[in-house]
């Protein structure tokens, strides 16, 4: 995930950072650098991403090692939280408060003056679709429209480091899609957004980075597709549909690399799996144009966060 | 490889004092506790008494009541020369002030930090800002300016009224009457804030809350009792804070006290008090609880 061109003091940096809890184990030597844009962190329940989560926004410290955020330290929160903004997975609001006075009363606790302070609430609200919404009392919000009113608070202060924990728990795809919209949105404004969820195929979507945690270690990071390359031990899996599958499983067995080649009814096409992706796309092209095949699809069929969740940890867990 | 502009602008105007900042909790619980009928009434009640009490100030320097009467204003002037001492602001203000207000933190107190630890809010609170002693100051805000209202701010009222009533002598030989309702209310005012407080960050369940704070302030008295007469010790009024708070009081405004515990005994207990209340403060107000 580093870019040489980049700055520690750009970045979120985790360098061998572990949290215990008393005896037990949070996360473990663990050491990232998180760029702008939108980072998602992964793993089952327990794996450690709350952890991560609050090692950011400093409401946890580490045991061992050292978190900067853009260069700040978490143990400063005047500094920190005007560069950071949390969503919490947790329905919290004061009892009574609208939409409006939730996020005023966090901004003046900011030190946002009256005007400033209404206008940052009034702009956040809109940016969610929340304007219609902003006089009506909280309680009376569907869960939809509150996990947005919780992104508005973790965004109205204009934090550069965004950390939501779960933010599309409990929503209907058409709220997901507006959700995932705005966080678009935060990361081409040069943000650093951390998600965490456990919809895998919408982490795929979402995001260009992945963090795997399990038990406490990262076990993987980075570009899914990258992540995928590099896990030798499982070959990767390539869909292809062509209009004659037998001729072409023969033409790409023959190739160094490629491990198996199945005609899978289900899929309706050629499922290959080959240990060197790269090298194969190089060969399959030539077969094609030497032999004259029509293909219809080309495409990878385990290069997505789903498979590579399913190969390093729930894999790993099926051996043990 | 991904280009991410950061075409964002960051706020970068002045920014608010960090007390203001502060007072944003408490203006807030406030809302809430505004709403309260039997909070609005408690209240007028205080200060109905504080108003009963400048009437009896009053009283002895108009002349036209003392004629309704017909009274010798002579007479009148030579009983109450003596009249309003530092025993008659002990007896018939401090002493009802404190208890006003204990009752007034057991409606109000229990409810400042349970809401936020149940709902799981302190995380929001603390991804501000705000240090967690910001936030026990900005919590406790909400008792402190309440029994403010109702304890010294009205106590000084009363003696810079008795002193524009009676002179600057009166004022000069009676100082210690408002050192002692400053000083005396502002240290009973910490013990309630940070008992109630702990108390509300421990018991999540309002009732029992309240009951807890009515056991630590009557029933430590009894068992202070107990120990002291089994163990032949003084030692053991030191858990019984309100007997120790009158002990302090009598000593600032220069009465004798109902007990014969020592003083530094006195001044110790709220002491220990405070002490044991910030550190389970500090222990349980994280945004997140460790469960090992």
């Amino acid at each position: 995930m580093t870019d040489p061109t980049r700055t520690r003091d750009q970045d979120i940096v985790f360098d061998n950072v572990s949290k215990f809890y008393g005896e037990v184990l949070g996360v473990n030597r663990v050491h990232l650098t998180i760029p702008p844009g939108i980072t998602s962190l992964v793993g089952p329940n327990g794996s450690g991403k709350t952890t991560i989560m609050n090692l950011v926004t400093g409401l946890l410290h580490p045991s061992q090692g050292n978190v900067t955020i853009l260069g700040l330290r978490p143990d400063q929160p005047e500094q920190l939280f005007r560069h950071v903004g949390y969503c919490t997975q947790y329905d919290s609001f004061p009892r009574g408060f609208t939409g409006h006075e939730f996020l005023y009363s966090y901004l003046r606790v900011h030190g946002y003056d009256h005007p400033t302070a209404t206008t940052m609430t009034q702009r956040s609200l809109e940016r969610v679709g929340l304007s219609q919404a902003a006089n009506r009392r909280i309680a009376a919000y569907s869960k939809g429209m509150r996990q947005r009113v919780k992104l508005a608070q973790a965004v109205c202060h204009g934090p550069s480091v965004l950390v939501l924990d779960e933010p599309l728990n409990g929503l209907d795809p058409m709220a997901r899609e507006e959700m995932i919209t705005v966080f678009r949105e935060l990361a081409t404004e040069g943000k650093h957004v951390i998600i965490s969820s456990h919809i895998l195929h919408e982490v795929d979507f979402i995001s260009g980075q992945v963090i795997l945690l399990n038990e406490g270690y990262v076990v993987a990071e980075g570009n899914i597709r990258n992540v995928r390359s590099e896990m030798e031990e499982h070959p990767l899996q390539i869909l292809v549909r062509c209009d004659r599958p037998a001729a072409l499983a023969s033409r790409v067995f023959e190739q160094d690399g490629v491990v198996e080649a199945r005609i899978d009814k289900d899929l309706d096409g050629l499922l290959i799996k080959t240990r060197d992706a790269n090298s194969f796309y190089l060969a399959f092209n030539r077969i094609v144009l030497d032999n004259d095949f029509k293909i219809q699809v080309v495409a990878p069929a385990d290069e997505d966060v789903d498979a590579v969740y399913q190969y390093l940890i729930s894999g790993r867990k099926d051996e043990a | 490889m991904a280009v991410y502009e950061r075409n964002y602008r960051r706020y970068t105007g002045d920014l608010t004092a960090e007390f203001d900042r502060i007072l944003v909790f408490p203006r807030y619980a406030y809302e809430q506790i505004l709403r309260s009928r039997l909070f609005q009434r408690f209240m007028t009640l205080c200060l109905v008494w504080s108003f009963v009490l400048a009437c009896l100030l009053y009283i002895p320097h108009n002349l036209g009541f003392i004629k309704a009467f017909q009274l010798d204003p002579e007479v009148v002037s030579r009983t109450f020369a003596n009249f309003f001492t530092a025993k008659w602001f002990f007896n018939w203000f401090m002493l009802p002030a404190g208890f006003m207000a204990m009752i007034l933190t057991f409606v109000v107190g229990p409810v400042l930090v349970t809401s936020d630890i149940r709902n799981n809010g302190l995380a929001l609170y603390f991804s501000r800002p705000v240090t967690r002693s910001e936030y026990v100051l900005g919590k406790s805000l909400v008792l402190i300016i309440l029994l403010s209202v109702i304890t010294w701010i009205p106590g000084l009222l009363l003696f810079g009224f008795q002193s524009y009533l009676e002179g600057l002598d009166w004022m000069k030989d009676n100082y210690r009457v408002a050192v002692g309702i400053f000083v005396g209310c502002w240290i009973w005012i910490l013990v309630l804030s940070l008992i109630s407080l702990a108390l509300s960050a421990y018991v999540k369940w309002k009732p029992a809350a309240r009951l807890s704070l009515f056991l630590i302030f009557f029933v430590a008295g009894g068992m202070a009792s107990v120990i002291n007469l089994m163990l032949r010790t003084d030692w053991g009024s030191v858990i019984n804070i309100t007997d120790m708070m009158h002990v302090i009081w009598a000593s600032l405004f220069g009465i004798e006290p109902l007990t014969t515990t020592p003083l530094w005994v006195a001044f110790l207990s709220p002491l220990l008090f405070c002490g044991v209340c910030l550190v389970l403060l500090a222990r349980k107000l994280r945004p997140y609880e460790i469960v090992r």
